[in-house]
């Protein structure tokens, strides 16, 4: 009786929404407070007081998710559209916390890029909500609109320096393509909900499950027998699948279809690589600290609902989503390798990088099906590209020329990095540290991040043998393929350190007598930055927390109790 | 036989050709706007008042005025276009009885003239109807305000956002006023010695 009751009613105990509530209650006031009170009487003077408050306000959400007793238990409520388990949990506690650093980060260098009005906090704070709910959502409508809330601000912030053509221009850029992409994922939405008549994740599990599809249907007669293998027999035997195969309540290739749209669309949001090529400009054109919140802190929440998707909930169809991931994951980590060689601009290079990032993620996501800790290894993934992009964006936005007369370029290319050893060499070696991270060099956490990319897609190959035997039937073809597969995004991963260590030799081995000069930090952010830098460190050294936090998401997905 | 479902059929029709007939645009769109509030009127007979409201808002309220507002802005002037409906006639004809005589077939084919004797279902009469019924519109904010609550707030707050980012987007802060530009009080007031001695 309670069971039901918490699918149609809302009862407080059970509101496990209370983060995302306090957010959007408190964007709401900050809106009021500033146009009804504050702006008439502070003026432009306000943005770096109201990025401050919201980091503190995201600090305040993830204590809230922090004390939330039962948001850990794996039960889904609001009709079903919620899932309440330790993967939402850990994601929202991840976005909450980057987040929140984002806005600590910004907040000194948003005077200095002329983003003073409040707007663009709001909107920022707008999205991560989106993000938040995303993390969480269990049907395709609740995901749909936690994408069209997250990616119409996303919009907004590129195109918010109106005086800039380049901005508007990314904008719009931006705009036609998630366009686009929201029609994809609409279309596959209806593909899926027109075969199976649910848009709830925890109800097409139940109708797409494998125990009652993918059995041979005559096995519990054997007849006709498993192990004769005369050619009447297995013809036989095949021409019955077909028929069984075909009986089914909902026809398995709309379904397909439909995920692959979906799928499609959400990789479009991600920029893997045959959909990379809006990210090149948009990261290049928008605002720095706009380019610095796609770049960062949007990929972990949408990483969540593809896992959602396709890991909890459709794993039946589990031999298309490995075959289109495993193409693109390898052509990603090709183009972003090989596409950040002859590029000068800083913005355009991380692009590439990101792409790249993202490849070597959905490369763990397509060894789910063997390896036995690929979820866990796409997570670990994830918080450490989420570390190391806050490092490097926070150096980005930092580089601030020391000039009498107020820029008009924002935008850094390889050659500002000349000699910065010697204008601030604490920045230039926090730099170099963090490239070196992300190149993956031995002694710091980016070696053991691709390691576990490499690791897993290697036991993917090996482990297939003795796997489940009903995967075992789709996919031996694939055991070569995979150790292939490893070889290539190696080699890629050599590549794409060229261009890591090339920033570095520029930092510091450039041969020019004058370089520019940079404005010193302030002590606030040295301390951020000092963190971050630190964790990139401390975390090869002792890994453990990040392991325990990455091993109880992936167990979250595992054990989901559905109260229908 | 003239029933309100076939006046209001008849004037749709009609008004639906005055769309396409009309020589002016502000006239069809007129009779564009009549057509649609003909239908929603028709779906309010049949007892569809959502799809009625929808009707009203979405397409009289928005669509028509935008068209409204872009046929204002083009400046149309109005051209001879009856020699080119003559030239196109015959094969406007063709497609035309083609595609009717598909409808119809269809219609016919799918759609029963009267569709039960019963007492269940009767055209005249439906007494379930009449015992417990919930109107559309109370069904669907029913729904939307008890099992979708979640998502009508997250369409909140997103409507919120677009509007937040569309006013700052569009509007433009404007600078101090320059010295050319000609401000009527302050010109009348300096002849003024009455007012302002000081």
């Amino acid at each position: 009786m309670r069971d039901k009751l918490i699918n149609s009613v809302v009862y407080l105990d059970s509101f496990t929404l209370f983060p995302e509530y306090f957010l959007g209650l408190s964007g709401i006031y900050i809106l009021i407070v500033i146009t009804l009170i504050t702006y008439n009487v502070y003026g432009l003077m306000l943005q770096k007081a109201i990025s401050e408050s919201l980091g503190l306000m995201l600090f305040m959400a993830s204590y809230l998710l922090i004390n939330d007793d039962i948001i850990n238990v794996g039960f889904s409520n609001f009709n079903g559209s919620i899932l309440n388990d330790s993967l939402a949990y850990y994601s929202k506690l991840i976005v909450c916390i980057s987040s929140a650093f984002y806005f600590l980060i910004i907040s000194n260098f948003l005077k200095y890029y002329r983003l003073t009005s409040f707007e663009y906090l709001l909107i920022t704070l707008f999205a991560i909500i989106g993000l938040i709910l995303l993390c969480g959502s269990n049907d395709l409508l609740t995901a749909y609109l936690a994408i069209e809330l997250f990616s119409l601000a996303s919009y907004l912030l590129a195109s918010f320096k109106k005086t800039s053509t380049y901005s508007i221009d990314s904008g719009l850029k931006y705009f036609v393509t998630g366009a686009l992409s929201s029609a994809f994922f609409l279309l596959g939405s209806s593909f899926l909900y027109g075969q199976l008549g649910s848009i709830n994740f925890d109800v097409i599990k139940l109708l797409t499950d494998t125990k009652y599809s993918d059995k041979f249907p005559l096995d519990w007669v054997d007849w006709p027998p498993k192990d004769n293998p005369e050619w009447f027999n297995i013809a036989l035997r095949h021409i019955l699948w077909y028929l069984f195969s075909h009986f089914t309540m909902f026809s398995s290739s709309l379904v397909d279809l439909g995920l692959a749209l979906i799928l499609f669309s959400l990789f479009i949001k991600l920029g893997i690589a045959p959909f990379h090529l809006w990210s090149l400009d948009v990261y290049e054109g928008s605002p720095t600290s706009a380019t610095f919140f796609f770049a960062v802190i949007t990929k972990l929440s949408i990483f969540v609902l593809i896992i959602r998707l396709c890991y909890h909930t459709l794993p039946t169809f589990r031999e298309s989503w490995i075959f289109y991931s495993l193409i693109l994951s390898v052509i990603s980590i090709f183009v972003g390798s090989f596409g950040g060689l002859q590029t000068r601009k800083l913005k355009t290079l991380f692009a590439y990088s990101s792409t790249s990032h993202m490849g070597y993620a959905l490369l763990a996501f397509t060894s789910s099906i063997g390896a036995k800790f690929a979820v866990e290894i796409i997570f670990f993934y994830l918080v450490i590209y989420i570390i190391a992009g806050l490092a490097t964006w926070f150096i980005i936005l930092s580089l601030i020329l020391k000039t009498k007369k107020f820029p008009n370029k924002f935008n850094k290319e390889l050659g500002d990095l000349a000699s910065l050893h010697k204008a601030n060499p604490g920045l230039a070696v926090a730099f170099a540290t963090t490239m070196f991270s992300i190149a993956g060099m031995p002694p710091l956490i980016g070696f053991l991040a691709k390691l576990g990319v490499f690791l897993s897609i290697v036991s993917s190959g090996q482990e297939l043998n003795y796997y489940e035997p009903i995967i075992r039937r789709y996919l031996t073809s694939y055991n070569h393929e995979y150790y292939f597969v490893a070889v290539i995004t190696i080699l890629c991963s050599v590549v794409s350190t060229f261009y890591y260590i090339r920033i570095v030799k520029i930092l510091f081995f450039e041969n020019t007598l004058v370089g520019k000069l940079y404005h010193p930090i302030n002590n606030q952010k040295v301390l951020i930055l000092s963190f971050l830098v630190f964790l990139l460190i401390f975390l090869f050294i002792n890994p453990t927390l990040l392991y325990l936090i990455i091993y109880k998401m992936a167990w979250g997905i595992r054990v989901v109790h559905v109260l229908f | 036989m003239l029933n309100l479902f076939n006046i209001f059929a008849i004037l749709l029709i009609v008004s639906s050709t005055v769309v396409v007939l009309s020589k002016h645009p502000i006239f069809s769109l007129l009779a564009l706007v009549t057509s649609f509030l003909l239908a929603s009127f028709i779906l309010f007979l049949i007892e569809c008042e959502f799809l009625a409201f929808l009707f009203i808002i979405i397409y009289v309220g928005a669509i028509a005025i935008l068209f409204l507002f872009a046929i204002m802005m083009l400046d149309y002037k109005s051209t001879d276009l009856s020699r080119n409906t003559i030239k196109y006639l015959p094969i406007a004809v063709i497609f035309g009885l083609g595609f009717l005589s598909i409808l119809l077939y269809e219609v016919n084919s799918n759609f029963e003239k009267y569709p039960s004797d019963s007492f269940y279902i009767n055209i005249y009469q439906n007494w379930y109807d009449l015992i417990d019924s919930t109107t559309d519109v109370e069904v669907y904010g029913q729904v939307l305000y008890s099992y979708f609550v979640l998502q009508l707030l997250i369409t909140g707050l997103i409507l919120l956002m677009v509007l937040i980012g569309v006013v700052y987007l569009t509007n433009t802060y404007s600078v101090k006023p320059s010295n050319s530009e000609q401000v009527a009080f302050k010109q009348l007031a300096r002849e003024s010695k009455f007012f302002f001695k000081n």
